[in-house]
């Protein structure tokens, strides 16, 4: 255990460097959420609905924020796969599942938190009806705070089996792509779950898409009420937890089939 | 037409290298299809809610993100050397061996590089379109089509031109730089949808900073039947030549960048 610890910690040091890079995404991530609310705003004067634009406002400032907690993925390990260097780590002690899921986590919490304090902070000085609003109330906050971390876990568990399949091809960004795409659309990022249709609500909203940043922003607004918020906990570790076994499964059986490249 | 006929050249030696791995190049344009289908389905998941944009009924939406698909990815299948491989010739240096001969630097640039996968996201586009036309019950005139042809023309000058702005900034910093895409991806994005959806900061920045709106918005709302601002016909010709004009500037700019440049070695 504690070796996948260090693991965590270095990878969380090496995320933290890059400030500069973080800044411009930064600014990108802001400028695509002024966008979206202005249509979104544009969009409730045509026809108003039952949930209010704040909570349509919150939903897609904190999208923007932890937007890299999605997206950001090992960009050494395909550098391995393909190259052989994979090798290398095959000869640790530890378990190749546990050694990439410490270093997924690190690399999505640190980048997530490094952009998500300013976003937030600037989303928070935004007029009412364009900025974030505060949360439902303070246990709304803590239980949104708790679905987040376990949020994280889930999708390092997803970006892992999502690495498993990069593992059977060489060039699998294909495959990769239309994971990717897959998470994009059910996560909420490209349009809010809460604006999809309300029949395929009970669907979407258990998919273990939905568990990453959905659950915690629907506690965060209060649209998922605290009674709720025991079972919406239960979902998201149970989908980690299945999660995290079927990926573990697929590396194993990976593992036995590998094909190392070159010397 | 020697630089045509070269370009031509360039893409067909370049579509048959792509094509070598089949399986992969059918596995990623499907990622495509897929991806576009996403950006698509937004659309028509936002319209099922809320019905209308504005002055715009579904079909004239689906029109309006049609004309945008269809634009932003020529440009980004035939411009692939700008618009995705640039900054990686400057930072391996590759860019020296183009630097020595007897070509324009723009013409080997755009020679180096396609991108056949977007087919699959103009074909989105493309069917966007139609639906779009069919729903808005267009009557099809050959000065309509003439605009629809002038407006896609010129937004390809229009977005390879905001694609430059990264190149030119890349050549005086060797790193990409991500801010450059709030105005080309972040211009796809946005104006996707009619400019008058936006408040008038957004309205300036993309009328007259990145002229999307001027390029896209003017014509297609002619070709609609309900132009914008309500301005007369010749301005729907008129206003797309503005990517042209942005693209001289561009043009003018990266050529004197290239004097800054100095190669990374190797």
């Amino acid at each position: 255990m504690k070796a996948y610890f260090s693991v965590f910690r270095l990878r969380r040091r090496l995320e933290t460097q890059y400030r500069g890079a973080a800044l411009g995404g930064i600014i990108c991530q802001i400028f695509f959420g002024l966008v979206l609310i202005a249509l979104y705003r544009t969009l409730y004067v045509g026809k108003p609905q039952t949930l209010p634009l704040s909570h349509i406002t919150t939903y897609v400032w904190l999208q923007q924020a932890f937007f890299r907690m999605l997206v950001a993925s090992d960009a050494d390990l395909m550098d391995k796969i393909r190259t052989g260097g994979i090798a290398y780590d095959l000869c640790r002690p530890i378990s190749l599942y546990g050694f990439y899921y410490a270093r997924i986590l690190a690399q999505k919490l640190m980048g997530s938190l490094l952009r998500a304090v300013p976003m937030l902070v600037f989303a928070a000085l935004l007029p009412e009806g364009w900025g974030i609003v505060l949360p439902a109330s303070l246990p709304a906050l803590l239980c949104s705070l708790a679905a987040l971390i376990i949020g994280l876990f889930c999708v390092s568990a997803l970006e892992n089996i999502t690495m498993a399949f990069t593992m059977r091809t060489l060039d699998s960004r294909g495959m990769q792509a239309m994971l990717n795409l897959l998470m994009m659309i059910f996560a909420g990022n490209i349009l809010p779950l809460t604006l999809f249709p309300d029949s395929w609500q009970p669907i979407i909203s258990a998919l273990p898409y939905a568990q990453l940043l959905d659950a915690p922003i629907r506690l965060f607004t209060g649209e998922y009420a605290l009674s709720q918020a025991g079972l919406i906990l239960l979902r998201q570790g149970a989908w980690t937890a299945a999660l995290v076994m079927l990926g573990r499964f697929m590396w194993q059986r990976n593992q036995r089939h590998l094909v190392v490249q070159g010397g | 037409m020697n630089t045509v006929r070269l370009y031509i050249k360039s893409m067909a030696i370049l579509m048959k290298s792509q094509l070598q791995y089949p399986l992969s190049f059918a596995l990623q344009t499907l990622a495509q299809l897929v991806m576009e289908g996403g950006e698509l389905l937004a659309v028509i998941l936002l319209i099922d809610r809320f019905d209308r944009l504005n002055q715009w009924t579904p079909g004239n939406l689906y029109f309006f993100f049609g004309l945008m698909s269809v634009s932003f990815y020529i440009t980004e299948c035939f411009g692939r050397g700008i618009t995705g491989a640039f900054p990686s010739m400057v930072r391996s240096g590759q860019l020296d061996t183009l630097l020595l001969r007897p070509r324009g630097i723009l013409t080997q640039v755009l020679c180096s590089a396609i991108d056949p996968r977007r087919i699959a996201c103009i074909a989105v586009g493309a069917v966007s379109l139609v639906i779009g036309s069919r729903m808005s019950q267009i009557a099809w005139t050959p000065v309509k089509a003439l605009l629809l042809a002038e407006s896609v023309f010129c937004s390809f000058w229009l977005i390879l031109g905001l694609f430059m702005i990264e190149a030119i900034l890349c050549i005086h910093s060797v790193k990409s730089v991500e801010l450059a895409n709030t105005l080309t991806y972040g211009g796809r994005s946005a104006c996707q949808y009619p400019i008058d959806t936006y408040p008038q900061p957004l309205r300036v920045l993309f009328t007259v900073v990145a002229p999307f709106a001027l390029v896209m918005h003017v014509p297609a709302s002619h070709i609609l039947g309900k132009p914008l601002f309500a301005w007369p016909l010749w301005t729907a010709f008129a206003a797309p030549l503005t990517g042209f004009v942005l693209f001289g500037i561009m043009y003018l700019l990266f050529r004197q960048a290239l004097r800054f440049y100095r190669s990374t070695g190797n």
